[in-house]
């Protein structure tokens, strides 16, 4: 029995020598496990100057480490460092940039002069790649030098000066077109009609007309469009001999608008007749010019209001109080959220584009009908590219482009 | 009784609730000094008057709604001018054209090369003011002509990409979703909001809609025959789309009220 | 001169801005920054004439007591009020007095002209609903079919708030691409006509 004891716990001593020893095999003591191997460096690194920028910019690219995502897949994202010598201390090389594993190119760019990593242009740079694991580091790949220009055409704005210049050949061709006296065709827009009847209307109630600009300011399209009506209106107006009113939301629009009415009085022959302070300032902010302009249209019960430009929230208000008022209301604007409320509160609507065709309407002179023909052949290449690429889908089977002006193929 | 007499006894009932309230309300005040009750009752008061005065405008124009507008429109050309002065002439021009000026307003001087440029718009500035001399009126066309000259370049190319190059990209768009054949399509039909099915007739209303609606907007041409339907379809669809943003609004622009309700009933009369 | 002059400035800086667009330099970027800033910097001597302006119109009201002229007194007195308040080195937009009158009586009535919304939506509507036309009746139904989105309907419900939602996503895309490319198209050509010299009417007679 005691010898079995002794057999037992020998037994049991070898079996726990042998646990801890293959213990200590599996899970080695810290201070003697070897180190870590770091990644291998990211290769071919190919440094550029960033294309279309104001000259602050460099493309780093590189061939991914043999360790990111394959062999001992270590990578877990890449430091990019510039400095000005190759052989400046590592001191002196800055992190500009870190990308995740996968990546291959990295757009170091910094314009502001007082910012630290502030790039130079026209200065030699150096760079330097860097794949970084857990707790280690390849040694770098280094690259340079390369300096950074300005770029004086941007490429990826090209589809823009092509748009523009098939638009300016296409307007000059239209312009010659209707100066040799060729007729233009227009079809009738009824909104811009009833701006003449309503001039009528006016001056046969004796009721001056509201011309409402918008809360806009000078550098808004919607409101130099809505210039362009406002002097024919204030032509028509002056010819009829009718009053009309012109509150202002922007000083430098009431300069401008005081300006096109004035004009608009000298080319119907009745400059005497124009009063200047028919065209006022009112305020700068939203409300207090629609509670303004809210107040005169009840005050005064115009004949006709005609609110063109831009337009927020205020367009129900406005167009609301001209309904309570009785006046014909003809409404136009390049805001698509504003458009419902015009459409259901007033008599006519011009409805985005028709905002701009407004004046050629008007004017009926040959120069401004030269464009709108441009225009219009403008919508005709989009309707033709769109079915010519539903065309393309049918006959290949390949499905359309998608976004085609997005990605630079040109 | 005349309209005057009504409109006297009117405001003679207005002033006295006024007063009354103004009373009511100092007395409830909850700081230590009166002059701070007195004061914050009158402006609740008055807060209340010309709440109401602009809500009477409802019904029709009155002398009300004419004072508070005008109060109103005076507030805001003055706040206007003086925030134009401190941020654009103090925040923006001080500091670059003058050192003395900049302590003056106590905002720091920033030296720059450049600086010599900020004279050119107070030039145009100045010509610009000659409006208001008859004789030399005419010069002030030359800061206008600066103005619209710049604004109108800057709509020539800038909005481009925005709204249109954007626009017609985003309109080539799959039209056969996950297009397998008709068999599979017929097969699968369903009108489940991320089905196949919804998926391609969306993108084509979005696609036949985009033609559509630019048929529409076409002006030299005559809106007859087979462009006349696509330039009617095109106007159903942009009705569409208004009665629905119409109606989508309608919830929402009622919801403002609920800001002024509470203002009167629970900020005022303390009954919510 | 009179004419000329402006001419040759806006087709000369409509041109260049026009131009700069394309040009990503830095020179190109500083031009544009200085151009903005002028804009803004001219704006503020339009200020000028705006008050101008304003006084000019009270002025006369007042003094040949016309119809409601006591109102320009109120617009008047107010406005030099604020001006003097906020201009006050002591004090100026920051100043008690200045921001007790923005909080206490310019919030209330912007807060209520823009409740007004509330009323003139509900007779917006009203109107929206006597449909005259064919196209009207479209703009009805649709704008129906959201606005019964809010009411309970039963089974109904589920049906309408989903033609609802469709509505608002896929015509109402289709609508605002078309009506955005066309207002891209005018803008440029507004712009153009601007440049060229083809519209001129801001720059007066003689």
């Amino acid at each position: 029995m005691k010898h079995i004891k002794l057999i037992l716990f020998i037994c049991l001593s070898l079996c726990l020598t042998q646990a801890i020893v293959a213990q200590t095999a599996t899970d080695p003591p810290a201070e003697t496990a070897p180190a870590v191997q770091p990644p291998a460096p990211p290769g071919n690194v190919i440094l550029k100057d960033l294309p279309n920028d104001e000259g602050h910019g460099i493309l780093v690219r590189w061939d991914l480490s043999p360790d990111d995502g394959a062999g001992r897949n270590t990578v877990i994202s890449y430091d990019i460092y510039r400095a000005l010598s190759p052989s400046a201390p590592d001191s002196l090389w800055m992190n500009v940039g870190t990308v995740v594993l996968g990546t291959k190119r990295y757009s170091d760019k910094s314009v502001e002069k007082d910012a630290p990593d502030f790039l130079p242009k026209k200065t030699d740079l150096y760079y330097r790649v860097v794949a970084v694991g857990a707790g280690v580091r390849s040694t770098p790949a280094s690259a340079g030098p390369v300096q950074a220009y300005d770029n004086w055409f941007n490429s990826m704005k090209m589809p823009e000066l092509i748009f523009c210049i098939v638009f300016l050949i296409l307007t000059v061709r239209f312009i010659n077109m209707a100066k040799r006296g060729i007729d233009l065709y227009v079809r009738p827009l009824a909104g811009i009609e009833a701006i003449d009847e309503a001039i009528g209307r006016a001056t046969e109630m004796g009721k001056p007309i509201l011309y409402v600009l918008g809360i806009g300011t000078a550098g808004d399209i919607a409101t130099i469009a809505s210039f362009t009506v406002l002097g024919r209106v204030a032509r028509k107006v002056a010819e009829y001999q009718t009053s009309m009113i012109v509150p202002c939301c922007d000083p430098v629009v009431m300069t401008i608008a005081q300006e096109i009415v004035k004009t608009g009085y000298a080319d119907a022959g009745r400059p005497d007749t124009f009063k200047e302070d028919s065209v006022y300032y009112v305020t700068s902010q939203q409300f207090p010019y629609v509670a303004a302009v809210n107040g005169t249209i009840l005050r005064e019960k115009p004949a006709t209001n005609i609110y063109l430009g831009y337009f927020a929230a205020e367009s129900l208000l406005l167009a609301e109080t001209g309904v309570l008022a009785g006046s014909i209301q003809i409404a136009g604007t390049d805001q698509v959220s504003q458009l419902p409320f015009f459409v259901v509160a007033c008599d006519y609507t011009l409805l985005g584009e028709e905002l701009y065709a407004a004046s050629a309407y008007l004017g009926r002179e040959p120069l401004l009908l030269g464009t709108l023909k441009a225009q219009d052949y403008l919508k005709a290449i989009v309707l033709v590219l769109m079915v010519a690429l539903l065309a393309l889908r049918v006959i290949t089977g390949a499905d359309v482009i998608s976004k085609p002006f997005d990605a630079p193929w040109w | 009784m005349t309209s005057k007499t009504a409109m006297r006894i009117l405001m003679a009932i207005v002033a006295l609730i006024f007063l009354f309230s103004w009373i009511i309300k100092s007395g409830s005040g909850v700081s230590d000094s009166t002059f701070t009750n007195v004061r914050d009752g009158f402006l609740i008061t008055f807060a209340v008057f010309l709440t109401l005065s602009i809500f009477s405008f409802l019904y029709h124009d009155n002398p009300f709604y004419k004072f508070a507008e005008s109060l109103y429109v005076g507030i805001s050309a003055g706040y206007w001018m003086c925030y134009g002065f401190w941020s654009t002439v103090v925040g923006n021009f001080v500091p670059r054209a003058s050192r003395s000026l900049s302590e003056f307003f106590h905002v720091p001087y920033q030296e720059r090369a450049d600086h010599i440029l900020i004279y050119i718009p107070i030039i145009f500035g100045l010509i610009l003011l000659t409006r208001l001399l008859p004789r030399i009126g005419w010069l002030s066309r030359w800061s206008l002509a600066f103005i619209i000259g710049t604004t109108a370049g800057l709509n020539l190319t800038r909005y481009l990409r925005s709204d249109f190059i954007s626009q017609v990209s985003n309109s080539f768009i799959p039209l056969f979703v996950d297009w397998k054949g008709a068999g599979d399509f017929i097969n699968h039909i369903s009108l489940a909001a991320d089905g196949q099915f919804i998926a391609i007739l969306s993108n084509w209303v979005i696609f036949v809609g985009v033609m559509c609606g630019l048929v529409y907007f076409f002006f030299s041409k005559e809106h007859k025959g087979t462009f006349g339907v696509a330039s009617r379809i095109g106007i159903w669809i942009l009705m569409i789309t208004f009665g629905a943003s119409f109606g989508y609004t309608v919830m929402g622009r009622i919801s403002l009220l609920v800001g002024r309700i509470t203002f009167l009933f629970g900020d005022w009369l303390n009954i919510l | 001169m009179k004419r000329q002059i402006p001419l040759v400035l806006v087709f000369i800086f409509g041109v260049l801005l026009a131009i700069q667009y394309f040009i990503p330099s830095e020179p190109s970027q500083k031009g544009y920054e200085f151009v903005l800033d002028w804009i803004t910097i001219i704006g503020i001597f339009a200020m000028v004439l705006g008050i101008w302006s304003q006084i000019h119109v009270g002025y006369y009201k007042i003094r040949h007591r016309a119809e409601d002229w006591k109102y320009s007194v109120v617009t008047m007195v107010s406005m030099f009020g604020m001006i003097f308040l906020g201009l006050s080195p002591f004090g100026g937009l920051q100043g008690t007095t200045f921001r007790l009158i923005y909080t206490n009586i310019f919030i209330p009535i912007q807060a209520t002209i823009f409740a007004l919304l509330a009323f003139y939506i509900a007779s917006a509507s009203y109107r929206a609903f006597r449909a005259r036309s064919a196209v009207s009746t479209v703009l009805l139904v649709a704008a129906l079919l959201l606005m019964l989105r809010v009411i309970p309907m039963g089974p109904l419900a589920d049906p309408i708030n989903k033609i609802g939602s469709w509505m608002l996503l896929v015509p109402n895309l289709a609508a605002k691409r078309a009506i955005l490319i066309g207002v891209g198209l005018g803008g440029v050509a507004t712009a153009l006509k601007i440049v060229l010299g083809i519209e001129r009417s801001y720059l007066g007679k003689d």
